[in-house]
């Protein structure tokens, strides 16, 4: 028996459960719209791993009996929080969530994905180190508090965006003539600054050992907000060069990321350059365009019938 | 120079300091390397290079102790402005400590930086690879499964919010009630009682105690190493105690407290973070 933990407001999880069905594969969908209330809880821990069992609206799931589990948590919007007093009940959400993460980690079978795989992402440059340590090749970066560093690397490198170092989201954009003007600003806090590498954006996804690269086409600097500068996005299934997928797979393994997304810019002279992994990859948009079969190999990976890599 | 990354009152930061000091090592505390009035730089391209000019100059780096992270101070920022500055210091700091050539202790992964400091259910599979003992626990909010887990425990059992440090007797009728009323609106975790608590400070492998601890407790070393190992922290707090079953593991604090430790113990775990950080300096016989 799978177990999905999300909302099915939101589509990626709502597409997770369809293809689960589609693969007639037995599933529970713990609702985290409704999570904790409508549940009943219960999970022990002595010399083992934990068991005991979660108790839905019609129905009741031994953990031993979980062969996979996908979860995607809930922005506050999409959660109705315990009754009470407000800010009592946010930290009682918190800690029903910390409840949910402590069993997550440790159960034995695949989870999409541990919180602890996901941590890097909250570093950008950090996650660079791990990136370039597993073979990946990764942009010139600068992080610095420096205006004279911006202007050196600028001046070395030419064409310079600069985006969020944190997991805070942030748009790519260049550093043009306005944002070199600003520069003295940098003293409040560092800022990272990245080589701009022209080419053609791919976007990989791993499941387990199964990879799937998407060749996306634009004009747009950031690809995700080509239609708000009013630019087209084309997106195409590709083969990737066997070393670039072989260290997709081992930096998602070294992550520990059963399922992720990888950001790949192909350059003119047919390198790849790796900008980040998403450790919880919206992957809808990816398939709806290509019809590359991703939520297959992930309903594949959560019953058991994939290898984890 | 020795940096160290903590607050003005971290007494690790200042005995530490003492001793780099009395071995004519350079030292410094400093509560947020990065923050203003310092100078960073940090660049990955054909090779990796990071600059710090804490004082107009670049500060060369010996070794640093990493007692804290890279606080903003919150004066004179909007609110969500701060939220932002705070997560672009903490990336790039978190990537500056990962990427320095020398002795860093403790050298944190994201996992650790980012989480600091998790409850003891979130270490159980880690210590349980590591062959230590961990109390029973349960996350319920169902009142019949609490009540049969109490049934266990006549002592009482304790409530520990996986969200917070303290942790709370549950032992007569009035505290049971309570606690089923919080049940009703969300799991709650409950652990097997412990007897006396005895920490051990993990220090580069070795364990330190105040006084020599029974033969039974002392067996976890080899155990605690492998902890410290897996964290991959040469500097690691961890409190032991009494459960049913022999000794075991009752709080794991990768920010070692050294107001835990008698002042006996405090003087060696000063020398040995000291050791790791100018480890020929440190050494017998060794002129500064």
């Amino acid at each position: 028996m799978i177990l999905v933990c999300g909302g099915l407001a939101d589509g990626v999880t709502e597409l997770v459960c369809a293809r689960l069905e589609h693969s007639g594969y037995a599933y529970r969908l713990l609702d985290l719209a409704h999570y904790p209330a409508g549940y009943r809880v219960a999970w022990r821990w002595s010399d083992t791993g934990p068991t005991g069992t979660i108790a839905g609206p019609d129905w009741r799931l031994d953990l031993d009996a979980i062969t996979g589990v996908y979860v995607r948590f809930l922005g506050p919007e999409g959660r109705r929080p315990p009754q009470g007093d407000p800010e009592d009940a946010a930290a009682l959400q918190l800690e029903a969530d910390a409840a949910l993460m402590a069993l997550l980690e440790d159960l034995p079978c695949p989870v999409v994905n541990r919180v602890g795989g996901g941590m890097s992402n909250n570093s950008k440059p950090y996650q660079s180190l791990l990136l370039r340590r597993a073979g990946l090749e990764v942009p010139a970066t600068l992080v610095t508090s420096d205006p004279d560093a911006v202007r050196v690397f600028q001046a070395e490198y030419g064409d310079v965006i600069y985006k969020s170092a944190s997991g805070i989201r942030s748009i790519v954009r260049r550093l043009g003539p306005d944002q070199l003007a600003r520069l003295e600003f940098l003293r409040d806090g560092p800022a990272q600054f990245q080589a701009f590498v022209p080419g053609r954006n791919v976007r990989v996804h791993t499941v387990g050992d199964a990879v799937f690269a998407t060749l996306i086409e634009t004009e747009a600097v950031d690809y995700r907000y080509a239609s708000r500068d009013g630019l087209d996005v084309a997106m195409t299934p590709m083969n990737l060069p066997a070393a670039v997928e072989a260290a997709c797979l081992r930096s998602a393994r070294d992550l520990d990321l059963l399922f992720a997304g990888i950001d790949l810019k192909e350059t003119p002279d047919g390198d790849f350059v790796c900008f980040e992994v998403n450790p919880c990859p919206g992957f809808i948009y990816y398939e709806r365009h290509t019809g590359q079969q991703i939520s297959t190999a992930l309903a594949d990976l959560l019953h058991g019938t994939s290898q984890a890599a | 120079m020795h940096l160290l990354l903590g607050h003005h009152g971290d007494t690790c930061c200042v005995g530490v300091r003492a001793r780099l000091e009395a071995l004519g090592l350079p030292a410094r505390m400093v509560a947020s390397p990065l923050a203003p009035p310092a100078r960073f730089a940090w660049r990955l391209d054909d090779g990796l290079t990071s600059r710090l000019d804490l004082d107009g100059d670049p500060t060369e780096i010996a070794g640093v102790l990493v007692r804290g992270t890279a606080w903003v101070d919150p004066a004179g920022w909007a609110p969500e402005d701060h939220a932002y500055v705070q997560a672009e210091m903490l990336a790039a700091t978190l990537a500056w400590l990962a990427s320095l050539p020398c002795p860093v202790v403790n050298r944190p992964s994201a996992e650790i930086w980012y989480r600091g400091r998790a409850s003891l259910i979130t270490w159980r599979p880690l210590l349980r690879r590591c062959g230590l003992r961990v109390p029973d626990q349960l996350i319920t909010n169902d009142s019949a499964e609490a009540d049969a887990f109490g049934r266990r425990f006549p002592a009482g059992v304790v409530y520990t919010p996986l969200t917070g440090d303290a942790g709370y007797l549950v032992a007569t009728d009035e505290a049971w009630q309570s606690l089923a009323d919080l049940q009703q609106r969300s799991p709650v975790c409950l652990s097997e009682p412990h007897g006396a608590t005895r920490p051990a400070c993990v220090v580069g492998g070795q364990v330190f105690w105040d006084h020599d601890p029974p033969p039974e407790t002392r067996a976890l070393e080899p155990g605690l190493a492998r902890l410290a190992a897996g964290t991959g922290l040469d500097f690691l707090e961890v409190v032991t105690a009494p459960l049913r079953r022999g000794p075991g593991v009752v709080m794991v604090e990768p920010m070692p407290v050294l107001e835990h430790f008698e002042a006996a113990t405090r003087v060696l775990i000063l020398d040995a973070l000291t050791a790791l950080l100018a480890p020929v300096a440190a050494a017998p016989g060794a002129v500064a």
